[in-house]
């Protein structure tokens, strides 16, 4: 991609709700070579990030974890594209030739803020042009999400471009009510289709009813906080696995996403759910000394629990708190 | 994930990831039916798994028992046997004493 024809870089803002895909849509861009000569951000809410581990094949990535870009970490993201600008002007840097910011946010973003703090920032203007806010939605989820989240709304009415992903796993029927209910929601926005990254055709859907949002419940306006729970010596696979799975059961509508890396004698497993779904995990590769560091180390990002629930109803799972507490 | 861009996936149920030999499954089989007869006692429910036939057992004191696949179909049963949800935030889970509060 070719800068802005008045020499400013251009900037993707990629954003959408936790779980619904943006990190694979990238991954697979990056795969197919189209962001060759992007400079890739990922932004996460959480302390420890998980997504950069994914996106190996960026050649220049830089991750900006422990606040969210829109709001608690808009200072900070304003701090890094002012010096990546600089940078952009010294001539022994490798971000001289780069043409193309991508900024991945936190499923916890607005992009809205995000692209006002770049556009009214007095030195960033000069250097950056927000191109094109691309937002993914989950088809499987993604009108569930907006029934419920106010966030995921903000998230589509921002967008340039929608990307409905995992359209594989939603029926065609759900599919078209959610492509009708996205054009209503945000008339100019292109829509396209997308499965495990991979560009994908969208059914038809003229003439469909779209869904009527209500409003939100007063639980909805709570704040979704994202929590790490280091898992210690006691706790294997089986016992966080079977705690885990109980734990989605009962509070997946909570629970709206666990992202963590697992060690298990079976390698080290990246685990990702989305509510209720827990993706099959992938074994990632063992590379070098960095690699592990953040391993037993899992994000749950949700709403009604505390990282010391977490904790101490996994520690009676996995069976060290001898004697029962039933009476 | 995509073939070409992701890294490879375990096979089976999520919850089985975690072993990688004959040894490990049979292994994790049995720690796992070993945990949840002690989490579902309170419940008045046990759990059999004789690591020879596919899945798990789940029964009653009546003697009332339901064959469950993996653990995502267990807790569907634990909660229609026993009549209640089960969820592991329950203040009997997460109590900071060891006592329901």
């Amino acid at each position: 991609m070719e800068p802005a024809a008045d020499g400013r870089i251009r900037l993707t803002v990629l954003g959408g709700f936790l779980g619904s895909g943006k990190t694979t849509w990238l991954r697979h861009q990056l795969h197919r070579g189209s962001l060759r000569d992007a400079v890739i951000i990922v932004n996460e809410a959480a302390e420890r990030p998980v997504d950069d581990a994914l996106l190996a094949r960026a050649s220049r990535l830089l991750v900006l974890a422990g606040g969210c870009a829109c709001c608690t970490g808009r200072d900070d993201l304003v701090e890094l594209l002012r010096r990546l600008c600089d940078q952009r002007l010294g001539s022994d840097s490798r971000l001289a030739t780069a043409k193309h910011i991508v900024l991945e946010t936190s499923g916890l973003a607005d992009p809205g803020p995000i692209v006002d703090a770049i556009r009214s920032d007095p030195i960033l203007i000069h250097h950056i042009v927000v191109s094109e806010i691309v937002v993914t939605v989950d088809a499987l989820n993604g009108l569930e999400q907006m029934r419920r989240e106010p966030l995921s709304r903000q998230q589509v009415e921002t967008a340039d471009r929608l990307i409905v992903t995992k359209i594989d796993e939603a029926g065609f029927p759900a599919v078209r009510r959610l492509l009708a209910t996205l054009a209503q929601l945000n008339p100019g926005a292109a829509l396209s289709g997308a499965i495990m990254g991979g560009s994908t055709d969208l059914p038809d859907f003229a003439g469909v009813e779209p869904e009527t949002l209500g409003e939100f419940s007063d639980e909805a306006r709570g704040p979704i906080a994202a929590v790490r729970l280091d898992l210690w010596d006691a706790v294997d696979w089986t016992a966080f696995s079977l705690w885990l799975s109980a734990l989605l059961h009962a509070r997946g509508d909570e629970v709206m996403r666990v992202k963590g890396v697992v060690r298990t004698p079976a390698g080290r497993l990246l685990l990702q759910s989305v509510r209720k779904f827990v993706q099959q995990p992938e074994i990632l590769p063992e590379t070098g000394e960095e690699a592990g560091l953040d391993d037993n180390s899992v994000v749950f990002i949700g709403r009604g629990f505390t990282a010391e629930d977490l904790r101490r109803s996994l520690r009676y799972f996995a069976g060290e708190e001898e004697g029962s507490r039933w009476h | 994930m995509c073939a070409n861009c992701g890294f490879p996936s375990a096979p089976g149920h999520w919850t089985e990831a975690g072993a990688a030999t004959a040894s490990e499954r049979l292994r994790a089989r049995f720690r796992r039916a070993e945990l949840l007869r002690r989490i579902l006692s309170p419940y008045g429910l046990t759990v059999h798994d004789d690591g020879i036939i596919p899945g798990m057992t789940v029964s009653t004191r009546s003697g009332h028992h339901e064959m469950v696949a993996d653990l995502a179909e267990l807790w569907s049963a634990v909660e229609h046997m026993c009549g209640r949800k089960f969820d592991p935030l329950d203040p009997a889970f997460t109590g900071p004493d060891g006592t329901a509060r």
